[in-house]
């Protein structure tokens, strides 16, 4: 009898945990990742992180290095390719190492974290994933992130709020960013800390100074409780979607950071009010919202606008919702803009 | 094999799901984790399967899931290919004997089995391809889904058989597999990295003179071939290069230029750009293994390798993928291996045939010149 789960299980389709933590570290722009397993595994997602980057016109490559796993290593252990590839690491011009491992090192069962506690004279950071046997894509962020957070203490605050776990493969992840740091800085509130985007590896020891942690996306939430536990920070565990959903995360900020944020939610509404009427020519439209991917953050963000709009919903054309929700404001006139292209097609 | 900084080329199991996936009538299925799936699904653009294992069939054995997907896949009329990855490969499972109630083609091609290359060779060799005396005309081969000028060097390959009344035989790897098994006896190549191994093989048609020299032999071998047409629209188009490349160089000096690519590819390259525009080779890194050259060549494989050559040799030409395009910053870059990202491709280009030659030239011309302007 098969008790398997279909492949439609979210935890089969939920990637992979090397790539997602390698979402992180490649982002650290002073430190070096040594991805232990066969070349494949390094290819994969140096080619990856290469096409995302180059989509947000990054003309840089991540610092990857693999450990080149032969079928030889596979028989009789890879810790000593490991241990060359970190002294060589170690010797370049980095402030740390990551060392990642892949789903066949999990497999032959290498001691990694033995290996990874010798001294290199650089701190060098094991952190789990094992492709499918360490979890998913999310797991490989999240423990990345919240890996990364336990080299951070405690620290004073400051005036300003850390981004959680920005998703660096979406295409347009220096729009929502640039979308956010807006809305918080309608509120007087400057980005203390992108963790992890862009950032040198000694500003980790900053996590710990804002006043508030804003998570990406609700996946995020175990590292949005870690980080409350360690640092006593509050977090919001997601970016608005949403016309109202947008007013209502600038409130929910200006409540947790304690400032008025009536005049810039009054802001934000005219804002929004001058984006439907710019599309008033939607207005009686009818379309289908394509709900194959958005969720169900996406889907009721796209409906209530679609009321707002007077667009109906039955018959039509398509509208594809994308797969991550528009973020904020801008996120949906950018969203208005296909939908115009869809409904007139 | 040592440690390796950003490799450059992907492993066997991709290059087995290339060359599977290009042949209609397959359901390919990636047996091996999600991760294993993605990565040749977003590169190959093609329908690919997966059983995206989890650790429960790593430790309690993957034939209830391999069969499930199978079972799932069963009545699609399509022949199934199951393709394993490095987890299921050192599993020790007997996945052959486990599948023995199925019409399946296994493909034992494990990412630390090789790179690209091999893992096709593998998956061909798996098919069994069959030459059919009754088969009349000429395969093509070379072509493979990973390569983003394989359909444009079809294609074109297709024409130049059609203006020279030449039937096509088989195209490898792009066709219906049913055809795999009744090839012609004759083959030409468009990208000899990526061999069938199967027919005779009369040339390869990267550049005017492998093209020329090609379509004689085909002329002697098949009967109805009228080669007049090809080899008179080589002399013009030749002629238009000869022209492009002189006024270029009444302008400026010759490129010096450093290529990394397959060796096929980089080779085509070098020799064109040699021949038509005395373009200095400083240096030629292939991701494969080379083979013999007039010119200085070595294999790359890494980043770090391409990064030492270009500091060495200072180019002002660079060939290869975006990656170099990315380490060359502003020195004149033309792509032609994979990936080539951050740009829009929508039309099928080739490289191989009168217009890959073409193709070439015209990206060099423009690329030099934009630098130089």
């Amino acid at each position: 009898m098969n008790s398997n789960p279909l492949p439609v299980n979210s935890s089969r389709l939920g990637g992979c945990t090397l790539t997602g933590a390698l979402s992180v570290t490649s982002r650290i722009c002073d430190a070096a990742t040594i991805v232990h397993g066969p070349k494949g595994c390094s290819h994969h997602n140096f080619s990856l992180l290469h096409a995302t980057w180059l989509d947000n016109d990054e003309v840089l490559l991540p610092d990857l290095v693999s450990t080149g796993l032969t079928e030889q290593d596979i028989v009789f252990g890879g810790e000593s390719a490991l241990r060359t590839a970190l002294d060589k690491a170690a010797g370049r011009d980095v402030k740390a190492v990551f060392v990642l491992s892949t789903c066949i090192v999990e497999t032959i069962g290498d001691d990694v974290e033995a290996v990874c506690e010798q001294e290199y004279g650089i701190p060098v950071i094991h952190i789990p994933t094992a492709g499918f046997l360490g979890g998913t894509f999310q797991d490989g962020v999240n423990n990345a992130l919240i890996t990364l957070a336990g080299s951070a203490d405690p620290c004073a605050l400051i005036n300003g709020v850390n981004i959680i776990g920005e998703m660096n493969l979406e295409y347009e992840v220096a729009e929502n960013y640039a979308e956010i740091a807006r809305l918080l800085g309608c509120l007087g509130l400057p980005v203390s800390l992108r963790f992890v985007h862009d950032i040198p590896f000694d500003r980790i020891s900053r996590l710990g100074a804002a006043q508030l942690n804003l998570l990406r996306n609700p996946a995020l939430v175990p590292v949005g409780q870690y980080l409350e536990e360690r640092f006593g920070t509050p977090f919001i565990p997601s970016f608005p979607h949403g016309l109202s959903d947008t007013i209502a995360f600038l409130e929910s900020v200006a409540r947790c950071c304690g400032i008025d944020g009536h005049k810039a939610v009054e802001r934000e509404r005219a804002l929004q009010t001058e984006m439907i009427a710019a599309f008033g020519d939607l207005h009686g439209s009818r379309a289908t919202l394509g709900n194959t991917w958005p969720g169900l953050e996406g889907l009721v963000a796209a409906e209530e606008l679609a009321g707002v709009l007077g667009i109906s919903p039955n018959g039509g054309g398509e509208i594809r919702l994308p797969v991550s929700p528009a973020v904020g404001t801008a996120g949906l006139r950018r969203m208005l803009h296909r939908w115009r292209r869809a409904i007139h097609a | 094999m040592p440690e390796c900084d950003n490799p450059l080329w992907p492993c066997a199991m991709t290059g087995a799901a290339a060359c599977l996936a290009g042949f209609d009538g397959v359901a390919v299925i990636i047996h091996g984790s999600s991760g294993c799936y993605y990565y040749p699904t977003t590169l190959l653009h093609a329908p690919l399967h997966g059983t995206f294992i989890l650790e429960n069939e790593v430790i309690f054995g993957s034939e209830d899931r391999l069969r499930e997907v199978i079972g799932g896949l069963a009545g699609t009329g399509k022949r199934i290919a199951v393709v394993t990855t490095c987890v299921p490969a050192i599993l020790g499972e007997d996945i052959q004997s486990m599948l023995a109630d199925f019409d399946v083609i296994l493909v034992d091609s494990p990412g630390f089995s090789g790179d690209v290359e091999t893992g096709y060779a593998n998956a061909l060799s798996r098919l069994g391809p069959q030459i059919d005396l009754s088969t009349e005309g000429v395969n093509i081969d070379g072509a493979c889904l990973f390569d983003p000028f394989s359909c444009g060097n079809v294609q074109e390959i297709l024409r130049l058989f059609t203006m020279a009344s030449v039937p096509a035989g088989t195209i490898f790897c792009q066709d219906r597999l049913e055809k795999v098994y009744h090839t012609a006896p004759w083959t030409v190549s468009t990208n000899a990295d990526f061999p069938s191994g199967t027919g005779n093989v009369l040339g390869g048609t990267l550049g005017f003179d492998a093209i020329r020299a090609t379509f004689y032999k085909i002329g002697d071998h098949i009967e109805e071939a009228d080669i007049d047409p090809v080899l008179r629209d080589v002399r013009q188009q030749e002629e238009r290069v000869v022209r492009a490349c002189d006024k270029y160089l009444q302008r400026y000096d010759p490129p010096a230029a450093a290529i990394f690519a397959g060796n096929s590819y980089a080779l085509f390259a070098a020799e064109v750009l040699h021949r038509f525009l005395d373009a200095e080779i400083c240096c030629i890194g292939t991701r494969n293994m080379p083979g013999a050259s007039p010119f200085p060549v070595k294999r790359t494989d890494g980043i770090s390798q391409v990064n030492e050559l270009l500091k060495a040799y200072t180019p002002d030409l660079v060939i290869g993928s975006s990656f170099e395009r990315v380490i060359s910053k502003d020195i004149a870059f033309v792509g032609i291996i994979p990936p080539l990202r951050g740009t829009v491709r929508l039309s099928p280009t080739p490289l191989a045939g009168v217009n890959g030659t073409l193709f070439l030239i015209e990206q060099v011309l423009n690329a030099c010149m934009d630098r130089k302007a």
